[in-house]
C-alpha cells in the first residue's frame, strides 16, 4: 500500500493543532504552528511533482467503507482542480499564520483554530464522498467562526454570527440535496451511496436535477459569494483579523467555486446547461455591482473586501461559460485571487498594525516615508487589475476569451469590470501613498521589517511567475476541465465552442 | 406462563437499592458518601442486568414474559442500558444538591431511582396498563424531584404545575387505553396487534379517537408541541440539579412508550398517525426554535430547545419500524449532551437554585476553559453542527424521514436547525466573546460534576467521529 499523502495532508494540521494546544506555552504556539503548516506545506509540494499532469481523472486515490447501510465511506483523491487549490491553502497558511504576531490574546486557541481550519478546507477540496465532504463543510466553519468572533476588530461578533448563520443556511439545503442525491441514486445503484464517483453513474431526470442543482448551487453561491448572497463577505473580511482575512479571501471563497465545478457541473449536467443564463447574469452583475461599490468605500479593508465580490465574478463567468477556456480561466484565476488579495489583505494588515485605522482618508503621501510598502501595494494592485505580465492578467484573459466562445455579450459587460478594477484599486494608491503627508502620525511610520518581507516575497514571486509562466498550472488543470465538458457534452446536447486549437492559444499565453 | 428473574432483573436491582437505601438511612443514619455507594451498586447492577438482556434477547429474539405483560427485546434493554447510565450521570452532576438538602437527600437518591426504574419499565411494557402503571411510577417520581427544594424560588411552582398538567396528560393517556380496549377487546399490545392485524374494521372511530388521545398523553411526555407549555416553566424551576435527569429521562421513556405503542399494536395504522406525528414533529421544530431565540434564561432556553428536539426525534418516528433505530440514536445521544450541559449549567449557576440566566455564563471561558469548551461542545452538538453526535443524530433521522418520503419534513427541519444556531451560538458568543463581570467567582468543580461532564463530553465527541458502532447496535433495538 502506498502512503497515503491525502489523509496525511488532513491529519497534519490537525496533530499540529492538539501539539499547540498540549504544549502549554503561549510563546511556542505561533513557531509550532508555523512549523507545523511548513511541513504540510512540503507535503502539498510532493504532492504537486509526484502528480501525473496529463492524466484527468483522479490521483492518490484512498477509498473504505465505513458504513455499509448508509453508503459512506473514506474517499479522498485529488485532480488538477483540487490539486491546485490545496497546494494554494498549504502555501498560504504558513504565510497568514506568520502574519498574526499582533495577536497576544489566547494564542494557543488562535494557533490551534487555524490548524483545524487549514484541516477543514483541505478535507474540503480532497473529500470524494458527498456526507464526508459535508463533514468537513460544516466543521471548517466553527474554527472560522471562532477566528473572526474572538480575535476580529470592533463589531466581531456581529460579523461571526453572520458568516456563521449565512453559511449554515446554505448548507442546510446542501444536506437535504445531499440525503435526496443518496436516495435518489440507490434505485440505480443497487443501495444507498455518497460516494460521488458512482453517482457520476446515476442518471436523473431534469426536474430532480433542477432542485438538487439549486440545493447545491445556493450552498456554493453563499460561499462564493455571488451577487446577491454576498452580504456576509465585506462584514466578515473586514472584522477578521489579517489572517483571517487572508485564508477567507485566499481559499474559503474558492471553496464555493470549486463545489461549483465539482459537484453542479458534473452531477447536474443538465440542470447546469439549462441555468447558464442565470448564473452568467449573477456573475457579471457581481461583477459590476463589485467593482462599482469597491470604488466608493472608504475603508481599505472593505474595498478590497467588495473587489473579491467582482473578482469572484469572473470566476463563477469563466466556469459557466462551459468552453475550456472559461473553466480553465475560471480554476486559474481562482489561484490569481487567493495570491493577489490575500496579498492585499496582508498589506492593509501591516498598515493596519501601524497605525489602527484603515480609513483611507487618515493615509496620504505614505510613498514618502514607507518607499517599499508603497512599491507592493502598487505592485499588487496591478497584479489584481490584469496587468500583462502579472498573474491576474491570464486568469482575466482566460476568463474572457472563454466566455466569448460562449457569451459574447456578457463578456463584452464583464471586461468593464477590469477598467473598474483600475479605477477602485489605483484610486485607493492615489490617495494613500503619492503626495504630501496630510497626517502628521504618518509622519514617523516605519517601512517593511524583515518578517513582513519574508511574508511578501514568496507571494510576489508566485505572482509574477503565473503571469509569465503560466504553462504548467494550466497544463494541471486542462485534463479535468475537459473531462467535465466532455460528460456534459455526453449528457446533454450542449456542444462546447471552441476555436478549434485550444491547446495553442494555453501554449501562447504560456511562452 | 414465561417467567424468568432476568425479565425483571433490572427493576429488581434498583428496588433492592431503594430499600436498602431508605432503610439503612432510617437505622443507621449514615451520610452521603454510603447513599452514593447504594446507589452506584443498583445503578450498575440494573445496567449490568440490561447489557445481560441485551446479549440474550436483542433482535429478533426478544420474549414476552409475566403474562405478556413484559416484553424484553432489544428495545426494553436498549432503554435500559441508557436510561441507568443516564440517572447515574444526573445524580453525579445533582450531588451538590444532595449534600445541600441535608437528610432529605437520601429521598431525592431513591426517587431518582425509583423514576429511572419506571423509565425503563414504559420501555418494556408490553400491555397498556402495564406502560400506564410504569409512566406514574416515573412522573410521580419526577413530579416530587421537580419541587424538591420546595422553598427555593420558582420550584414549587415548577413542581405543581409538572403535577396538575402531567395529572391530566395521563388521564387523557388512560382514556385512550379505555378507547383501544375498546376497539380491540385487549389491552395487550401484542394482542391488539393481533387483532388489528387480522380484522378489518369498517367504523375505527373509536380506534383513531384512542390513538389520538395516545397521542397526547405521550406527546406532553416528551414535551411535543402544542403540549410542551409545561416545560419552560418546569426546567427553569426545578433546581440546577435535577433538571438534567428530568430532561433527559423524560426523552427516553416517552419515546420508548410513544415507539412501542405506535409500531407494535397500531403498526397497521401507520398511514393514519403517521402524518399526525409529522404535524406534531414540524411544530414542535418550529415552535421550540422559535421561542428559544427569545430567552434569556439558559435553562428556559433549553428547554424550547428540548421541544426542537422532540420534533427532530419524531421525524424519524414518522418512518415507522424502519426509524426506530435512528430515533434511539438521536435520543441516546441527545441525553448525554441535554445531561452535559444541564450538569455544567448546575456548577455556574447553582444545584440548589433553577434560574440560570444568561448573564451568569459571561466570559466562563476565562473563568473556566473546560468548562465552556465543554458546554460550546454542547451546544454545537445540539446544533447538529458535523463531528459531533448530533450531527450523525441529524443525519440518522432525517435519512430515516426522506427513505418515508417525508421530504418536506426534513427540508423544515433543516431550516429550523439552522435557526437553532441563533440560541446555541448566542450561548457561545457570551462565553467566549464577552468579558466576565469583575468579581464573578470562578466555578467550582467537584468529582461528580468532572466525571458527568467528561464522559458526555467524551461521548459527545467519540460518537460524532465514530458513530458507526452505535449505528449497528441500534439497528438491534427494536421491539418484538
Amino acid at each position: 500500500m502506498t502512503f497515503p499523502i491525502l489523509s496525511a495532508l488532513i491529519a497534519l494540521p490537525v496533530i499540529g493543532g492538539l501539539v499547540v494546544l498540549l504544549v502549554k506555552r503561549d510563546d511556542l504556539a505561533l513557531p509550532l504552528s508555523i512549523a507545523s503548516s511548513l511541513v504540510t506545506f512540503g507535503g502539498a509540494v510532493w504532492l504537486l511533482f509526484a502528480f501525473e499532469s496529463g492524466e484527468a481523472g483522479f490521483q492518490f486515490v484512498e477509498k473504505s467503507t465505513w458504513h455499509e447501510p448508509w453508503g459512506v465511506g473514506w474517499h479522498v483523491g485529488v485532480d488538477g482542480i483540487s490539486l491546485l487549490m490545496v497546494v494554494l491553502t498549504a502555501f498560504l497558511f504558513p504565510i497568514a499564520l506568520l502574519a498574526s504576531t499582533a495577536i497576544t490574546h489566547r494564542l494557543r486557541q488562535y494557533a490551534a483554530s487555524m490548524l483545524f481550519l487549514q484541516a477543514g478546507i483541505t478535507g474540503v477540496f480532497l473529500a470524494l464522498d458527498l456526507l464526508v465532504f459535508f463533514i468537513f463543510w460544516e466543521a471548517m466553519l466553527v474554527p472560522m467562526y471562532f477566528i473572526i468572533g474572538i480575535w476580529g476588530g470592533e463589531r466581531r461578533v456581529h460579523a461571526a454570527v453572520k458568516f456563521f448563520l449565512f453559511t449554515a443556511f446554505g448548507s442546510a439545503l446542501m444536506f437535504a440535496a445531499i440525503l435526496s442525491l443518496g436516495f435518489l441514486a440507490s434505485d440505480q445503484l443497487g443501495g444507498p451511496t455518497f460516494d460521488f464517483v458512482e453517482l457520476l453513474g446515476a442518471d436523473l431526470t431534469r426536474n430532480a436535477q433542477f432542485w438538487l442543482f439549486a440545493a447545491f448551487g445556493i450552498s456554493f453561491a453563499i460561499k462564493v459569494p455571488i451577487f446577491p448572497f454576498h452580504t456576509w463577505l465585506p462584514d466578515a473580511h473586514v472584522e477578521a483579523p489579517t489572517a483571517g482575512s487572508v485564508i477567507l479571501a485566499g481559499v474559503l471563497l474558492k471553496l464555493g467555486a470549486y463545489g461549483l465545478i465539482r459537484f453542479n457541473l458534473t452531477l447536474f449536467p443538465e440542470a447546469a446547461v439549462d441555468l447558464v443564463p442565470v448564473l452568467a447574469v449573477l456573475a457579471v452583475i457581481g461583477i459590476i455591482y463589485g467593482a462599482m461599490v469597491a470604488i466608493v468605500q472608504t475603508d481599505i479593508k472593505r474595498l478590497v473586501a467588495y473587489s473579491s465580490v467582482s473578482h469572484l465574478g469572473f470566476v463563477v463567468l469563466g466556469v459557466f461559460a462551459l468552453t475550456t477556456q472559461g473553466l480553465q480561466g475560471g480554476v486559474i484565476q481562482m489561484v490569481n485571487h487567493g495570491l493577489t488579495t490575500g496579498l492585499l489583505f496582508l498589506l492593509v494588515g501591516m498598515i493596519y498594525e501601524r497605525r489602527h485605522t484603515r480609513e483611507i482618508s487618515e493615509f496620504g503621501g505614505l510613498a514618502t516615508v514607507m518607499p517599499l510598502f508603497a512599491g507592493a501595494f502598487l505592485f499588487t494592485a496591478f497584479a489584481s487589475i490584469g496587468l500583462p505580465g502579472l498573474n491576474g492578467f491570464v486568469g482575466e484573459f482566460f476568463v474572457l476569451i472563454g466566455s466569448y466562445l460562449s457569451l459574447p455579450g456578457y463578456a463584452i459587460a464583464a471586461a468593464f469590470g477590469v477598467v473598474l478594477a483600475a479605477v477602485y484599486l489605483l484610486w485607493a494608491y492615489q490617495r494613500m501613498f503619492t503626495g504630501e503627508i496630510t497626517v502628521e502620525a504618518n509622519r514617523g511610520l516605519s517601512d517593511l521589517n524583515l518578517r513582513e518581507k519574508i511574508i511578501i516575497i514568496p507571494m510576489a514571486a508566485l505572482v509574477v511567475f503565473l503571469g509569465v509562466y503560466p504553462k504548467p498550472a494550466l497544463e494541471i488543470i486542462k485534463p479535468s476541465v475537459d473531462a467535465i465538458l466532455e460528460r456534459i457534452e455526453e449528457k446533454t446536447d450542449y456542444v462546447v465552442p471552441d476555436f478549434g486549437s485550444t491547446g495553442d492559444i494555453a501554449v501562447e499565453v504560456g511562452e | 406462563m414465561n417467567l424468568d428473574f432476568l425479565a425483571i432483573a433490572p427493576t429488581v436491582a434498583i428496588t433492592v437499592a431503594v430499600v436498602l437505601l431508605l432503610m439503612v438511612d432510617v437505622t443507621f443514619k449514615v451520610g452521603p458518601r454510603w447513599w452514593g455507594i447504594v446507589a452506584t451498586l443498583g445503578l450498575v447492577g440494573a445496567t449490568t442486568a440490561s447489557v445481560w438482556q441485551w446479549v440474550e434477547y436483542r433482535g429478533p429474539d426478544g420474549e414476552l414474559f409475566f403474562s405478556d405483560m413484559l416484553a424484553v427485546d432489544g428495545f426494553s434493554s436498549f432503554a435500559g442500558m441508557l436510561i441507568f447510565p443516564i440517572a447515574g450521570l444526573g445524580l453525579m452532576a445533582g450531588w451538590q444538591l444532595v449534600k445541600g438538602v441535608g437528610r432529605r437527600g437520601a429521598e431525592f437518591v431513591a426517587l431518582s431511582l425509583i423514576a429511572a426504574s419506571g423509565a425503563h419499565l414504559m420501555a418494556a411494557s408490553a400491555n397498556l396498563i402495564m406502560l400506564f402503571i410504569a409512566l406514574e411510577v416515573f412522573s410521580i417520581s419526577l413530579y416530587v424531584l421537580a419541587g424538591f427544594t420546595r422553598k427555593g424560588e420558582g420550584a414549587d411552582e415548577a413542581a405543581l404545575k409538572y403535577f396538575l398538567l402531567g395529572a391530566l396528560a395521563s388521564a387523557v393517556f388512560l382514556y385512550g387505553i379505555a378507547l383501544v380496549f375498546a376497539a380491540t377487546g385487549t389491552t395487550s399490545m401484542y394482542g391488539a396487534k393481533a387483532f388489528l392485524d387480522s380484522t378489518l374494521i369498517l367504523r375505527p372511530g373509536i380506534l383513531l379517537a384512542g390513538i389520538a388521545l395516545l397521542l397526547v398523553g405521550l406527546g406532553f411526555k416528551v414535551s411535543a408541541a402544542p403540549f410542551h407549555v409545561w416545560a419552560p416553566d418546569v426546567y427553569q424551576g426545578a433546581p440546577g440539579g435535577v433538571t438534567g435527569f428530568l430532561a433527559a429521562g423524560a426523552k427516553i421513556a416517552g419515546f420508548a412508550a410513544m415507539a412501542r405503542v405506535l409500531v407494535i399494536p397500531l403498526g397497521s395504522y401507520i398511514d393514519d398517525w403517521a402524518p399526525a406525528i409529522a404535524v406534531m414533529s414540524a411544530a414542535s421544530v418550529i415552535i421550540g426554535t422559535l421561542f428559544a431565540i427569545a430567552q434569556t434564561d439558559l435553562k428556559r432556553m433549553l428547554a424550547y430547545s428540548s421541544v426542537a428536539h422532540a420534533g427532530f426525534i419524531m421525524t424519524a418516528l414518522v418512518a415507522g419500524p424502519a426509524g426506530i433505530g435512528d430515533m434511539w440514536f438521536y435520543v441516546a445521544t441527545y441525553a448525554f449532551q441535554v445531561v452535559g450541559a444541564f450538569a455544567i449549567a448546575a456548577v455556574v449557576s447553582g444545584a440548589l437554585t433553577g434560574r440560570s440566566p444568561l448573564s451568569d455564563y459571561a466570559g466562563l471561558s476565562d473563568r473556566s476553559p473546560l468548562l465552556a469548551a465543554a458546554m460550546g461542545l454542547f451546544m454545537l452538538s445540539m446544533a447538529g453542527i458535523p463531528l459531533t453526535s448530533g450531527f450523525i443524530g441529524k443525519a440518522a433521522v432525517f435519512r430515516a424521514a426522506i427513505n418515508a418520503d417525508y421530504l418536506w419534513l426534513v427540508i423544515l427541519g433543516l431550516v429550523a436547525a439552522v435557526g437553532g444556531l441563533f440560541f446555541y451560538l448566542r450561548l457561545i458568543v457570551v462565553m467566549y466573546m464577552q468579558p466576565a463581570p469583575d468579581g464573578a467567582a470562578h466555578p467550582q468543580l467537584h468529582f461528580g460534576t468532572r466525571f458527568a461532564v467528561g464522559v458526555t463530553a467524551v461521548v459527545t465527541i467519540v460518537v460524532g467521529f465514530v458513530p458507526w458502532p452505535l449505528l449497528d447496535w441500534v439497528k438491534d433495538a427494536v421491539p418484538l
